[in-house]
């Protein structure tokens, strides 16, 4: 998602002089202004519907009383914190299976879509179309109908109501978004390298780690993150397949959204975000580090 | 030294199945666990014995009165929510492109929307237009609303205007997310071209930038649709209680303890199934055509 920037970044500055439309030099610079004022505007408009919602959450959390019409709340509180954070709640350890399911899930799903990301776009077999399309198919017949199917066969197999089986039907659904990613990273990036990395003389395992694990540093991140993000945020397959055994932070939360109790509904929504974007922050450093080292390689 | 090379021509003809076996045996999980269900919806349960195929509650779901509205009530929230995503999706995506993109531009509007679970999306719209949210207060300032109530209540409206809201915020940026990356690529190099040709930027847009996108759009699309068409938590959350959406409908059938409701409840997961099956060879068709342009 931003693992190429860099290019992005200096194909514009490249072409930064040409853009705009035939015509004299004054209007020219004078409507390019124009139209990158409004993209500015709307860039800004969706930041501010993005932004604004989360400081109101923040808000709520610690708000005790906000009474109609007022437009800023008149008492605050921390009972919403003490109470996420109070010994009854167990924050610490619906946080730990949350993390720790989104991470085994992230895992999985990039490992097996990179598989088959490689033999989509490097290799030419009997039946490719069709595997193309099997990958896909989670996208389209909905978690709901898979999740009350399947209820019964993971309770036959023991799998009902355990990690393992919630990172399986996590990564079930998270599999065609990395797919998709894996996919088209790879087609981009073309085989030159590695051919070039196997005529030198390496071997399979040292052109992936030296050559292709690199080249598709920001891929790969990039479709780790949004199967976190997609395990994170999973409530009904969870529900079904957990069967209140396994709680995740979204289980736990959705209560209270359904209750009302709004000052702890926003607490633990502010722990939902900030755990995700701890872990996304943590993704972005080490994307960094790659790419740097990237640089020393193909380009230093 | 043949037998070496033939060796070698034996692994690259297994390799891509070898690669492909553990994506496969997922996707065999999801469609065992589809089949099966839609399976118990024709009355097969082989874990109680039963094996006898029967149309009973086919039957008696495709006669329900209420089952034309919710397919209705559904699809029109799949394709309601679908195409506000994609248009603003669109919108969104030519402005990060005609802006110089920051990481901090990217992480506040895209990658934080990706980030905010649905149901974390439902408490963002409950507390800004639900009766004392702050758009109600801010209207009540400019003397517009009244009173908490006299604001179109955000739960249970029969528009199910609150669930279009919550699509629209998360939704929106995910196809931005999809397209952004391939339109800036095309609107540098082909758009670029166009522009010197002299055509004007909005031009270059619709006639070069947006149809080289359209594969891209149209899976961001279809990815939204059939996952609009299928959600659970915002129509339960958020929705009326009459028509209930399709998933909402088949949940309450399944929770009851009587086993004839679970064939029910599966054979209206078998219509849900066959909306977005239509869906998928929509697909299909257009990965096919795409893959012919390439």
């Amino acid at each position: 998602m931003s693992g190429q920037e860099p290019e992005v970044e200096a194909a514009r500055a490249a072409s930064a002089g040409t853009e705009g439309p035939a015509g004299g030099g004054r209007p020219r610079r004078c409507r390019r202004r124009k139209r990158n004022g409004a993209a500015w505007a709307l860039v800004a408009l969706q930041a501010l519907c993005v932004v604004g919602p989360v400081a109101i959450i923040v808000l709520w959390a610690f708000t005790s009383a906000w009474p109609w019409p007022l437009l800023f709340p008149e008492t605050f509180t921390t009972r919403g914190v003490e109470e996420l954070f109070g010994p009854s709640q167990r924050l610490g350890e619906v946080l730990a299976t949350s993390v720790g399911i989104a991470l085994a899930c992230a895992l999985l799903t990039v490992v097996v879509a990179t598989m088959a990301a490689a033999a989509l776009s490097r290799y030419r077999f009997c039946g490719r179309d069709v595997a193309r399309f099997a990958v896909l198919v989670p996208f389209l017949i909905p978690a709901t109908v898979f999740a009350m199917g399947v209820q019964v066969a993971f309770l036959r197999a023991g799998l009902s109501g355990t990690v393992v089986g919630v990172v399986v039907c996590h990564a079930i659904v998270a599999l065609p978004y990395a797919a998709l990613i894996m996919v088209d990273a790879m087609q981009a990036a073309g085989s030159r390298l590695e051919d070039q990395a196997r005529l030198c003389g390496a071997g399979p395992v040292r052109v992936w780690a030296t050559v292709t694990a690199p080249t598709l540093a920001p891929a790969l991140l990039s479709a780790a993150s949004m199967s976190y993000i997609l395990s994170f945020s999973q409530y009904f397959l969870t529900l079904l397949v957990g069967a209140g055994k396994v709680k995740t932070l979204a289980l736990v939360m959705f209560p209270y959204l359904s209750s009302g109790d709004r000052t702890i509904a926003s607490a633990y929504g502010i722990v939902f975000l900030a755990a995700t974007l701890a872990v996304f922050l943590l993704f972005e450093v080490l994307l960094r580090r790659q790419v740097s080292r990237e640089i020393d390689y193909f380009n230093g | 030294m043949v037998d070496r090379l033939a060796l070698r021509r034996a692994g690259r003809a297994v390799a891509p199945y070898l690669l492909m076996a553990p994506a496969l045996v997922l996707v065999a999980v999801f469609l065992y666990g589809v089949v099966g269900g839609v399976l118990q919806g024709f009355g097969i349960m082989p874990f109680l014995g039963r094996t006898d195929v029967t149309f009973e509650y086919w039957q008696q779901v495709l006669t329900r009165p209420d089952l034309a509205q919710s397919v209705s009530f559904s699809f029109y929230l799949a394709l309601a929510s679908s195409l506000w995503a994609l248009a603003g999706g669109i919108v969104l995506s030519a402005a990060l492109c005609a802006v110089r993109q920051t990481r901090l531009v990217a992480l506040v509007d895209v990658q934080i929307p990706l980030m905010c679970a649905h149901i974390l999306v439902v408490l963002f719209m409950v507390s800004l237009f639900s009766g004392s949210g702050l758009v109600p207060r801010v209207l009540h300032c400019l003397g517009l609303v009244a009173a908490p109530s006299d604001f179109p209540s955000i739960v249970g409206d029969a528009s199910g205007w609150g669930v279009l809201a919550v699509y629209a915020w998360k939704e929106v940026p995910f196809v931005a997310f999809c397209t952004v990356a391939l339109m800036s690529h095309v609107s540098d190099r082909f758009g670029e071209a166009a522009a010197t040709l002299g055509a004007s930027p909005l031009r270059t847009f619709f006639t070069v930038t947006l149809p080289l996108c359209k594969g891209a759009l149209m899976k961001a699309f279809l990815v939204v649709f059939a996952f609009a068409f299928g959600a659970y938590e915002v129509p339960f959350l958020l929705g009326p209680t009459l028509p209930k959406a399709l998933p909402v409908l088949a949940y309450i059938e399944f929770q009851n303890p009587d086993i004839a409701n679970r064939s029910v409840a599966m054979a209206l997961n078998g219509v849900m199934a066959l909306v977005t099956t239509v869906a998928a060879i929509a697909y299909f068709v257009v990965l096919k055509r795409e893959g012919k342009g390439r």
